[in-house]
């Protein structure tokens, strides 16, 4: 009885620090809201992606190796794929002013082609559309939502996620930090 | 009785092997996939929809989850991966988060290690504490006379009780 007195306050307190180191883990945890999201992918070569553009031809995101990528996950009837879209059309027009000004291309996420002609027609952006009619650019990247937004370096390299909408500003600014850190 | 029962325990002890070992074959044996649907399908449980909660790509009727069992169906048609290894595949786009059954190795491993853990820890603080009842127990020793007359004296003050009392 008198070892079990001795031996509690120990016990008591070893289950108090489990519990307080708990709280403090899951207190100081940053919450997953960050723009950028985390992926597997991160700084590892850009996997696999061919895809049928617009005008029949194919796209393989392999042969575009020396430039700046950019891609947008897109589905015309998400509403923020269609509030981000003035924004990228902003993003391409810089893009294009600049000498190195990365190519940029949308992936169509499980759409009809007619719904999106339709909505490039009535909202503007003439960029390529790929199709991506299996989904498999889609898996490849681990993308289960749209819109996305993936970078990739001119060596074919992953080198930016963004997930839910993104702004011309934020892009252009995530673009030329990587730029500068090459 | 009991000289019945010990010719009959190799019988018994028999009896309960064998249905243990049926038991332990019948939940083990495995005939393995017999065609390629089925193989994804085995696949396709394993990996979870990535926009649900609890639910596999094989029950998610979501374009994610579609999109995954279409490839999956690719690499088991091409016939040169395994089933780890074409989780890999679609773990290495989505992530760990993607597993339905956590991976024991690694930091993933806890899920396994820790209600192992925390049961050896149980089943040794039982069996230290039934110990040191037993000893406690052992060390108090045999009753003495005095403990005795201490019973009796009881026994003989509860008979002399009225009914009602006692029944109380």
């Amino acid at each position: 009885m008198v070892g079990q007195r001795r031996v509690a306050p120990f016990v008591a307190l070893a289950v108090a620090a489990v519990v307080a180191g708990l709280f403090v883990v899951f207190a100081g945890s940053t919450p997953s809201t960050d723009e950028t999201a985390e992926t597997p992918l991160m700084d590892r070569p850009a996997p696999e992606a061919v895809g049928q553009l617009g005008d029949g031809a194919t796209f393989d995101l392999a042969r575009r190796k020396g430039d700046w990528v950019v891609i947008n996950f897109f589905q015309s009837s998400c509403i923020p794929c269609q509030q981000e879209h003035p924004d990228l059309q902003e993003f391409v027009a810089q893009q294009a002013a600049l000498p190195d000004g990365a190519k940029f291309y949308t992936v169509v996420y499980d759409d009809d082609r007619a719904n999106v002609e339709a909505f490039f027609s009535q909202e503007g952006g003439d960029w390529p559309v790929v199709y991506d009619e299996d989904g498999s650019i889609a898996v490849a990247f681990g993308v289960s939502k749209v819109p996305e937004t993936w970078i990739i370096d001119p060596d074919g390299v992953v080198r930016g996620r963004v997930i839910s909408r993104v702004s011309a500003d934020y892009l252009g600014a995530q673009l030329q930090r990587l730029r500068e850190g090459r | 009785m009991s000289g019945r029962l010990s010719r009959r325990w190799p019988l018994w002890g028999a009896l309960v092997f064998v249905l243990v070992g049926f038991l332990a074959v019948g939940a083990t044996r495995t005939d393995g996939p017999s065609t390629p649907e089925e193989r994804a399908s085995g696949i396709e449980a394993r990996i979870a929809c990535p926009v649900c909660q609890g639910e596999s790509v094989l029950e998610s009727r979501n374009t994610a989850s579609e999109s995954i069992r279409n490839r999956v169906g690719e690499l088991v048609d091409e016939g040169d991966l395994t089933d780890d290894e074409i989780i890999g595949v679609i773990e290495s786009s989505y992530g760990g988060r993607i597993l339905l059954v956590p991976r024991a190795s690694g930091f993933d491993a806890l899920v396994w290690a820790l209600p192992v853990a925390a049961l050896i820890c149980a089943v040794s603080a039982l069996a230290l504490t039934f110990r040191r009842w037993k000893r406690e127990a052992a060390a108090e020793g045999d009753p003495t006379d005095e403990d005795r007359a201490l019973v009796a004296a009881a026994l003989a003050s509860e008979d002399d009780a009225p009914p009602a009392e006692r029944d109380r």
